[in-house]
């Protein structure tokens, strides 16, 4: 029993390879918990850089800097009334954010955090993906079906037409990607997550860059379908405050609302993820060409200890520049503790051993953020399309564009055979 | 810009221009709001609030000396100022003084009507009470000036 237990820590494969229950249940709370993590520090983000686009504040009184935000607001959700509405159908309107929620976490079993850090390596891994993202919305038309009441269901069926509309060219993107990991030395194509990350380690090229410019602009369709995808602004249809209260959540209240928000931000990370999987490298560092050798893989395996220390040392910062007013004593202490924290984990993370294990989903995760930001950049910039806009792009700009990037990509990976067939001459 | 409309469209110039806006505003010197309570706005000297009613400072006697030019001078009559004659300096002095907060507009009318420039609209601003009863002041409330309830955490 314990041979079979630490027999896994040896080898060099995911716990799903390796055949270990234990360990792949040890990844599956891992992933579980730190996605939850993630979602409350969103949730914190999105409010503070939100408010700072808006140039307000945000959340100042919760804790340092509204750090604390987060549980106040979990505290208060949890504590609301739990409202089912009366000519509600009451089994389909518990259910339907239990669907939400296990499509949105479902997906993590595949998503690579690095080499050995994924529940996982399915063979299939991302047409899983997809399938399980798309089972999402199956929970947001019951959620507003089940709620009997107008404005869900509206926002439940323009939540449809809209996901419907976008998978499409969403779908296109992916496979034009897929198609490059059958180009170069390894010739095999592949739909496992790791497998696509490691083709982009072996062709020493991000899918982004390859065939420039046809990477890019797969990329950037996925980009823009993926907003659609999770219902963000500017294709937040399905919940506009102005038009719909608050869409397919209207009549939700207290822990239910909060499953459904939950799993919109967890959805938002899962289609990050694809998106840095498939053309950002996944867990593989910046610059593998340009800056190679020895000595450059040091100087990165430093860098997310060296980052930590920096947020630290911004904390400190802050700590200094904290109005100084008996009021503010405790926040004062509370920052320098979070600060003492940050400082803590990233000398951890200067520890040799722990470097090189935590440096693959450093970069994944940091790749993750970026779109992160990304998304509450969008939100604070743009205003929200009209229905028949947000088609328009849809099928007539996104669809055509992707499928000819696809056309092109297959065309121009070929192109050595096609030459041959066309003028006869076997190379 | 003088651009081709349709590469404006292709490259999404318009939306890269409005997210430099957006993030440029990040910047903490843009920043236009502030913690109330703690951090509090500077006033302008010209702003009309709290009224208060001046006394000489070296007898504690009131300025005021009832001409009642105030209320007269007030659109919504909301002053009534009442007084007796002091029989020895035979100077006037207010036995009642009551402004209602409530109807007050801030034209700062009355001030201006002042003869001794007893009557003055300060820069206070924090007026706000629980009761409408309050916001009727007497001559002690208008000398003393009404202390905010202070926030404390």
């Amino acid at each position: 029993m314990l041979d079979a237990i630490t027999k896994y820590l040896g080898s060099n494969v995911t716990p799903g390879e390796a055949g270990s229950m234990f360990w792949a249940t040890i990844y599956i709370l891992l992933i579980t918990a730190g996605v939850s993590l993630a979602v409350l520090a969103m949730t914190w983000l999105e409010r503070k850089i939100l408010a700072h686009m808006q140039v307000r504040m945000g959340p100042m009184r919760v804790g340092p800097h509204g750090l604390l935000q987060p549980f106040a607001d979990a505290l208060k959700l949890l504590t609301k009334e739990d409202v089912i509405p009366e000519g509600a159908d009451k089994i389909v309107f518990r259910l339907a954010p239990v669907i939400v929620m296990m499509a949105a976490f479902t997906v993590f079993i595949v998503v690579p955090f690095g080499r050995t850090h994924a529940a996982t390596d399915m063979n299939i891994g991302i047409l899983f993906m997809l399938g399980v993202s798309s089972l999402g919305v199956l929970g947001v038309i019951t959620g507003g079906w089940a709620s009997n009441s107008h404005y869900p269901l509206m926002g439940s069926l323009r939540s449809a037409a809209q996901m419907v509309s976008y998978e499409v060219a969403m779908g296109l993107a992916i496979i034009s990607a897929v198609l490059m990991t059958s180009l170069g030395t390894v010739g095999t194509g592949t739909l496992s997550m790791i497998g696509i990350v490691q083709a982009q380690a072996d062709q020493h090229v991000w899918f982004v860059f390859k065939l420039f410019p046809l990477g890019l602009m797969a990329f950037v369709i996925f980009a823009i379908a993926m907003i659609a995808e999770t219902n963000r602004a500017p294709f937040d249809l399905p919940e506009a405050e102005s038009e719909l209260v608050a869409g397919f959540m209207t009549e939700y209240s207290g822990f239910r609302w909060s499953l459904f928000f939950l799993a919109e931000y967890t959805a938002m990370l899962a289609v990050s993820s694809i998106a840095v999987t498939l053309w950002l490298g996944g867990w593989l560092r910046p610059f593998p060409n340009f800056l190679s050798g020895s000595a450059w893989d040091f100087a990165f395996s430093l860098v997310p200890g060296l980052m930590f220390l920096g947020l630290a040392a911004a904390c400190f910062l802050g700590v200094l520049r904290m109005p100084k007013i008996p009021q503010f004593k405790v926040q004062t202490i509370g920052l320098a503790a979070f600060g003492a924290l940050l400082a803590f984990i990233g000398l951890v993370l200067l520890v040799p051993g722990v470097r090189e294990r935590a440096q693959d989903i450093f970069w994944f995760t940091a790749k993750v953020a970026f779109f992160q930001y990304c998304y509450i950049w969008y939100r604070a910039t743009f205003p929200r399309y009209r229905f028949d806009q947000l088609m328009k792009v849809g099928w007539k700009v996104l669809l055509p564009v992707s499928l000819g990037v696809l056309i092109v990509t297959a065309i121009v990976g070929v192109r050595q055979e096609l030459w041959a067939a066309i003028t006869g001459v076997t190379r | 810009m003088s651009l081709n409309p349709i590469l404006r469209k292709v490259f999404l110039v318009d939306l890269f221009k409005g997210m430099s806006v957006t993030f440029h505003n990040q910047s903490e010197n843009e920043r236009v709001t502030e913690q109330y309570p703690m951090e509090r706005p500077e006033i302008y000297e010209r702003y009309r609030g709290q009224p208060r009613l001046k006394v000489n400072p070296e007898n504690g006697e009131s300025l005021c000396i009832v001409c009642n030019l105030c209320a007269l001078a007030c659109p919504e009559q909301l002053i009534v100022v009442k007084g007796e004659r002091n029989p020895v300096t035979k100077r006037k002095y207010p036995v009642t003084w009551t402004y209602d907060l409530s109807r007050c507009m801030f034209c700062g009318l009355c001030a201006e009507a002042c003869s001794t420039d007893a009557l003055e609209l300060t820069q206070d601003y924090e007026m706000a009470l629980y009761s409408r009863e309050g916001m009727v002041l007497d001559q002690e409330a208008l000398e003393q000036g009404q202390e905010p309830v202070r926030y404390a955490k």
